[in-house]
């Protein structure tokens, strides 16, 4: 007989609005295995852990279930609670009665009650006959392989590089400072930019333990945290690829943003009239020494349409993508400022939907805009943009006067989407990390972990991971260092003992589960002849497991003798 | 070298500033003004796009500073001076506000809440609700460790009344005068109210410090066109995430403050007080137009046949997933978005007249409503500028009267260094921003500490 508690967690109204959590204590007590049940309010608060360790003490648990919310929200907490109690970790379960009960049975109570009830109790028997594991060590390799040069690579490798760690810059292409390069200054410090710039590609070129690699690609990566093994190619001045392979503990994925191509837009008459050009090719007008001119004809366009959102915030996907750039409102105000700055007598228009100048001090920046600059803000979606003879005819309309205005331009600026890298899905892949729907690499949390990615030791800077302007960018990029830093503050990695196993006797090195592992972490062993597993590379998915005909691979705490009991009290 | 840090205030940026450090091995001393640490996420329902409970997923993060052995923590604390020496190194001087409790005793248990007689109203729940004297912020309070209210306690007053010659030292009988109340101290368990404790005075040396102070809201007072704070229904975001919270007042009820009715018709007025340099202050807020968005889905998740309108002038949902989520908010959820200000509200009965302009269709519009969200301006916390004097470090005067942001080295290149070596800036001290981007300047406000710490422990 074992001796189980049972912690049923309210999680506020989560659970206990629809869950009658007395109702499952009463249950579960009655099961023989459990020596003792109780419900709170937030178990995950400091009484309810508390709870919970004065329990295993007081009524001698040698298992713990807590009834709560999903073992990726809390599982972790619990176990290092009941650990702090002498009791081994892995004895300790969550059982999901929030994501997977109340959450979706708001609606019906009573079966939602009864469910948590038979989702606890199957965790219970799991727990009965759960294996105490201690975690695995692991070697770590303290060296960095950012990918990316642009402004966020840079800071990245130079923050962790000044910790004195050696960092490996790839850049794709042949000069560091990426989409900054193109931009002739930055709204705030917009004389000084360049040499900002510059400031930081001398520094991290001079920089003692940074290796940069321009004109190069990551081609190859296996391993895990730690321990990856990455390929790089890099192109020499002859053209001629040679490789170079790294050991390298973790990567800064830094690839940054292009701009979405304008011959996408023909509702602006991207692509087939000459001067519809798009932001960054208006940035190279205004750079230090150039002058602001037409393509078709070179002469001086004195009225200029700015037009923005052109392609963003597009629900319908044959017109542009659905999200917002971020970056475009302040970009257009600059631009716009310095045109009406450059070219006397000239008038800026800029049609928008929203202006989303939400930064520091950059709300003032629009109104300097409008009332210094005399830049002429027109709320409303342009229909249409076509050429007639030597002008640009913009249709649009001023939602805010509720006019159709037609504005006969010299020169379009489309401001167009910051859109992924073209190869940033293909990349993903490779390193084994999730795009979204859009292309942009996805963080582990949202909210709380904006800079990790799910597969541990490969972290995020940039606009690689969603439409930001610099300021968000070089302090993200600071905080994928702040990740690597912590990781390389350890001598060893502690890993979760939670992989899969195999039973020699039962094995007969068919080799089925070296096929089906997706992480290579399978292997028959050429001495021995039986399967083996690579504990650091197993993420525990259970495929071999499934796949083994002779039940010989096995993942701990997951024998098919626990699935079949926790099916049975169903 | 001294390869210990300071951070000052333990909301989110703080919490994750001290975890990166903590967690690398270096120590840090983490003070905090309030009794507990978490900030204002601490009292938000449900966060945007996700609609994550807001409690559940910093839970383990508080939690785990509450344990962690490379962190100090002191709550209920603040910095009063910092000094540097010859090497550099910063010396600190934490005041711990008397709390009347010695923490050592104290189990947590709750009884001297659960016992105290006396109610005011709570400023964690933003005036919708009462606490007691002796209280703790929530039920997931890290610590959990209650404070006495010195001013509000019967006891401590009636105490020093009869010490200071306020009160008779003799009653009727001619004894003694015995102080009034003291429930708490009869209830408590362990005996760990201590009625002549005194603010304790720290001295910790440290080698660099992060400024994590945050920001305040705009007081609903200075919006006189809006009531200014004088209408019951009338309330601010942050009062509003309280009336969502399954552990606020209401217990996650949308239920307007002056009758505990359920608000059929609601208006939320974006950028009360910012983008306004006359009224209010000439900066965006950055956050209201997606909280706002998020409290009405959220409100249309609760009262199923309410309806919620929203006034806005533009509306800022650049982020990730943000403008999905807007879209479904007007969409799916069907609430009226009102493009315009509006210029003025009054009760009339029991419900609130808005009067505004609807931009669009040039049109005045006047809505009846039973509640009304102001999405007040983000304002620096108050105290910044005494900080910002303490340390040396610039400041802006973005919010005119109401005091500033710190100033970056650089806003574009160097946006979490200030100009004083050793010393980083993280979170919404530095301008508001959303969580995502202050968790992100955290972590690079701690990249910085942890870069100079370890080339300091090389060089040793």
């Amino acid at each position: 007989m074992s001796r189980i508690g049972v912690f049923v967690c309210h999680c506020g109204h989560n659970i206990a609005g629809t869950v009658d959590v007395s109702k499952v204590v009463e249950e579960i007590q009655k099961n023989g295995d459990v020596a003792f049940s109780i419900d709170y309010k937030y178990m995950c608060s400091d009484p309810g852990q508390a709870l919970i360790r004065e329990s295993i003490e007081k009524y001698q648990l040698d298992g713990v279930v807590v009834a709560a919310c999903s073992p990726a929200m809390h599982e972790t907490t619990f176990r290092r609670t009941v650990a702090s109690a002498g009791l081994n970790g892995f004895r300790c379960e969550s059982a999901n009665i929030r994501e997977q009960c109340s959450w979706v049975h708001q609606s019906e109570p009573e079966k939602a009650t009864a469910k948590a009830i038979a989702i606890s109790s199957s965790i219970v028997e799991k727990v009965k006959t759960n294996e105490e594991l201690e975690s695995l060590t692991l070697p770590l390799t303290k060296r960095l392989i950012v990918i990316g040069g642009g402004i966020a690579g840079m800071q990245s490798a130079l923050d962790v590089a000044d910790a004195g760690y050696p960092v490996v810059l790839v850049e794709k292409e042949n000069v560091l400072g990426g989409n900054m390069n193109r931009l002739s200054g930055t709204y705030l410090n917009f004389a000084a930019a360049p040499d900002l710039l510059q400031k930081k590609i001398d520094q991290v070129l001079h920089h003692p333990h940074i290796q940069v690699m321009t004109g190069a690609e990551v081609t190859e990566i296996e391993g895990y945290v730690g321990n990856f093994k990455v390929k790089v190619g890099q192109k020499d001045d002859a053209g001629s690829c040679e490789t170079f392979t790294f050991e390298t503990g973790a990567l800064v994925v830094a690839t940054g943003w292009r701009q979405f191509d304008i011959n996408r837009l023909p509702q602006y008459a991207g692509g087939s009239a000459p001067d519809v050009i798009d932001a960054l090719t208006f940035e190279s007008m205004l750079a230090p020494g150039q002058k602001i001119r037409r393509p078709s004809d070179g002469k001086t366009p004195y009225e200029v349409v700015f037009v923005q959102c052109a392609g963003s915030r597009e629900k319908d996907a044959e017109l542009g993508v659905p999200y917002c750039s971020k970056a475009c409102c302040m970009v257009v105000a600059k631009q716009a400022m310095l045109f009406q700055e450059r070219v006397p007598g000239g008038q800026a228009y800029v049609f928008y939907t929203d202006i989303r100048s939400a930064g520091k001090g950059y709300d003032e920046y629009v109104q300097r805009a409008m009332t210094d600059h005399h830049v002429l803000y027109l709320r409303g979606k342009v229909s249409k943009i076509f050429q007639d003879k030597a002008k640009l005819i913009v249709w649009g309309e001023d939602s805010l006067s509720n006019q159709e205005v037609e504005v006969p331009a010299d020169l379009v600026v489309l401001a167009s989407p910051m859109a992924p890298q073209l190869d940033s899905t293909e990349l993903a892949q490779r390193l084994h990390i999730s795009t979204d729907a859009n292309g942009f690499y996805n963080e582990a949390h949202p909210k709380l972990r904006p800079v990790e990615t799910l597969t541990a030791g490969i972290y995020l800077a940039g606009t690689g991971q969603g439409p930001k302007d610099i300021p968000e960018t070089v302090a993200q990029a600071s905080g994928a260092a702040a990740k690597v830093l912590q990781l390389f503050s350890h001598d060893e990695m502690t890993a979760s003992p939670l992989v899969a196993t195999v039973i020699p006797e039962f094995c007969s090195a068919c080799g089925l589960c070296v096929e089906i592992c997706p992480y290579g972490a399978r292997s028959i062993h050429p001495l021995w002849n039986i399967a083996t597993v690579n504990a650091a590379l197993c993420q525990s998915c259970g495929a071999c497991a499934a796949g083994c005909p002779n039940k010989a691979s096995q993942v701990h705490n997951w024998r098919p003798e626990q699935i079949m009991g926790m099916i049975d009290t169903l | 070298m001294n390869n210990r840090a300071l951070v000052i205030g333990a909301g989110i940026a703080g919490i994750q500033v001290s975890l990166d450090i903590a967690n690398s091995g270096y120590e840090v001393v983490l003070v905090e003004r309030e009794p507990s640490i978490g900030g204002h996420m601490a009292q938000l329902s449900e966060t945007f796009p996700t609609l994550d409970c807001s409690q559940c997923i910093m839970t383990p993060r508080t939690v785990e500073v509450g344990h962690h052995e490379n962190i100090r923590l002191y709550t209920y604390s603040e910095v009063e001076a910092i000094t540097r020496d010859g090497d550099g190194e910063f010396i600190a001087r934490i005041r711990r506000k008397a709390a009347y409790i010695d923490w050592d005793l104290c189990t947590g248990c709750g009884a001297c809440s659960e016992k105290c007689p006396f109610k005011v109203e709570s400023v964690f729940e933003r005036g919708i609700g009462p606490r007691k004297v002796v209280y703790t912020l929530s039920p997931q309070a890290v610590p959990n460790k209650p404070v006495i209210d010195a001013e509000n306690c019967r006891y401590l007053q009636s105490k020093w009344d009869i010490e200071q010659g306020r009160a008779p030292a003799v009653d009727k009988q001619g004894n003694p005068a015995k102080p009034k109340c003291g429930a708490c101290a009869k209830f408590c368990p362990t005996g760990a109210i201590i009625w002549d404790q005194e603010d304790r005075i720290f001295e910790e040396r440290v080698g660099s410090v992060v400024v994590a102070t945050g920001y305040d809201l705009f007081s609903l007072a200075n919006l006189p066109e809006y009531g200014g704070g004088k209408i019951p229904d009338v309330i601010d975001g942050l009062a509003f995430e309280r009336l969502l919270a399954a552990s606020g007042p209401t217990a996650g009820k949308v239920l307007r403050p002056s009758d505990g009715k359920v608000p059929k018709e609601i208006v939320f007025i974006q950028c009360s007080g910012s983008r306004d340099p006359e009224r209010g202050v000439p900066y965006c807020s950055k956050i209201c137009c997606m909280y706002t968005a998020k409290q009405a889905l959220l409100y249309k998740h609760r009262v199923h046949d309410g309806q919620a309108h929203v006034f806005y002038m533009d509306v800022r949902s650049g982020g990730k997933g943000y403008e999905e989520f807007l879209n479904r908010a007007q969409a799916e959820e069907g609430i009226h978005y009102v493009r315009g200000r509006v210029s003025r509200l009054f009760r009339d009965d029991d419900q609130i007249v808005v009067k505004g302009a609807d931009t669009l269709t040039g049109k005045p519009v006047e809505i009846r409503a039973d509640m009304v969200v102001l999405a007040a301006a983000i304002l620096p916390k108050a105290g910044s500028r005494l900080v910002a004097d303490m340390l040396g470090i610039p400041m802006d005067e973005a919010a005119g009267t109401y005091g500033g942001f710190y100033i970056p080295s650089n806003d574009e290149f160097d946006p979490v260094v200030s100009p004083v070596p050793g010393i980083f800036l993280a979170g919404a001290g530095l301008g508001p921003k959303d969580i995502p981007e202050t968790v992100a300047q955290a972590s690079g406000a701690a990249a910085k500490v942890l870069s100079l710490f370890q080339r300091q422990k090389v060089q040793a």
